[in-house]
């Protein structure tokens, strides 16, 4: 319906005011509750992005400066220990952590803390990484 | 608003019977529409932030994602160092000049989550394109001006090779505070920092293949921080400020103002 030329007749205008009203006020209220949204979503996204992404890169970086230090050594104990940071490295390349559709994204997260507990202890015993205590991922 | 004033006139000339009964419909009527404007712009408001909120969460996770990648590996590169150097030469000053740098990556770090935070509770309004402005100043060309030697540095010898004291390498030094100078933008700070690290890793004779890793994630901040220049000039250029909203976020380029 047209509510510009609907002013001809006065008792649509006021009939129909009611949801006139309501569907302009809606309309208003979407945009400005768009922009809101993209704005709250995207600062509330880029938090846990960024936390989740220090963790796994952390990870990442942790394995492969381990990696460099031992690939000389042939021992049979630095050999199992190059595995476990193998293994750890790919994990965290394997997966998407940059993206929070990703289906399996905390369970591969859990995977790759879980191997780098493995690795920090056999590689460095006594470490400790803060982001090893887990957060609750928002997807 | 416009047309509930317009429709409100011309029910006063409908039911123009009684003068006080027409003040009483009038208002009345005034109520009735304003709270159907106000629940019609509060339905919208709903509905908009529910449609768009995921939308946002997603570019956001991604953008926080990419912004952390670096600092997140090198601090797992510092730590490896750390505990390699713990193991193979416990209290050797190699050991102390990997631990301050590994604080300092740290510091940066926390640094890059505050301002996240700190924007988080912020909510501004897109910036005015004198704030972008100043932004691509501080962001371009302090950096030569003030250096370590800067304002904030108490040392006049930090991260300054041919300034090294006992002709030691520069890099086993203490790493300068100026990392986390406010003139200096989030990437550069990011540079200095990989910076020292290469220069810790060729100092300690650690493999090459560290030493091309860091360099490569030094380009790549080089490149997106220049890619972010690039973006950021053309949308001063431009007229469409309000789209760069989140890349000036991204580079923290509000908070260098």
């Amino acid at each position: 319906m047209n509510w510009e030329s609907g002013s001809e007749d006065p008792f649509d205008s006021i009939f129909m005011a009611d949801n006139r009203f309501h569907c302009e006020a809606y309309r208003e209220g979407l945009a400005e509750g768009t922009r809101q949204g993209l704005l709250e979503g995207m600062s509330h996204g880029k938090m846990h992005g960024a936390r989740l992404s220090a963790e796994m890169s952390f990870y990442y970086g942790f394995a492969f400066a381990w990696k460099c230090l031992l690939q000389n050594n042939t021992d049979a104990k630095s050999r199992k220990r190059l595995r476990a940071l193998e293994a750890l490295a790919e994990h965290v390349q394997a997966f998407p952590h940059d993206d929070p559709r990703h289906a399996s994204l905390q369970p591969d997260v859990e995977k790759a803390r879980a191997k780098f507990r493995q690795v920090s202890v056999t590689a460095c015993p006594g470490f400790r990484h803060s982001s090893v205590t887990g957060q609750e991922l928002v997807p | 608003m416009a047309w509930v004033k317009s429709v409100s006139v011309v029910s006063e000339d409908i039911f123009d019977e009684d003068g006080n009964d027409i003040i009483l419909q009038h208002k009345e009527w005034n109520n009735n529409m304003s709270k159907r404007v106000k629940d019609g712009y509060r339905d919208g408001v709903d509905a908009g932030k529910e449609a768009s909120l995921q939308r946002g969460f997603n570019i956001g996770y991604r953008e926080g994602a990419e912004q952390m990648s670096v600092v997140g590996q090198l601090k797992g590169i510092l730590s490896a160092l750390q505990c390699w150097c713990q193991l193979q030469h416990p209290g050797s000053p190699a050991f102390f000049s990997v631990s301050h740098l590994l604080q300092d990556v740290s510091r940066h770090e926390e640094g890059l989550i505050e301002r996240m935070k700190m924007s988080m509770g912020q909510q501004r309004p897109p910036p005015s394109v004198g704030e972008i402005t100043e932004g691509v100043e501080d962001l371009g060309m302090e950096h030569s001006s003030t250096g370590c030697g800067g304002g904030g540095c108490s040392k006049e010898d930090c991260c300054r090779e041919e300034q090294s004291p006992d002709g030691g390498p520069a890099a086993l030094q203490a790493p300068c505070q100026g990392n986390t100078h406010p003139a200096l933008s989030a990437g550069e700070s990011m540079e200095q920092l990989l910076k020292s690290c290469m220069d810790l890793v060729v100092e300690l004779g650690l493999p090459e293949e560290l030493f091309g890793h860091l360099q490569q994630l030094s380009e790549s901040v080089i490149d997106r921080r220049q890619l972010k220049l690039a973006q950021v000039t053309k949308t001063t250029s431009g007229y469409d400020v309000a789209c760069a909203v989140p890349d000036v976020d991204a580079i923290g380029l509000r908070f260098c103002v």
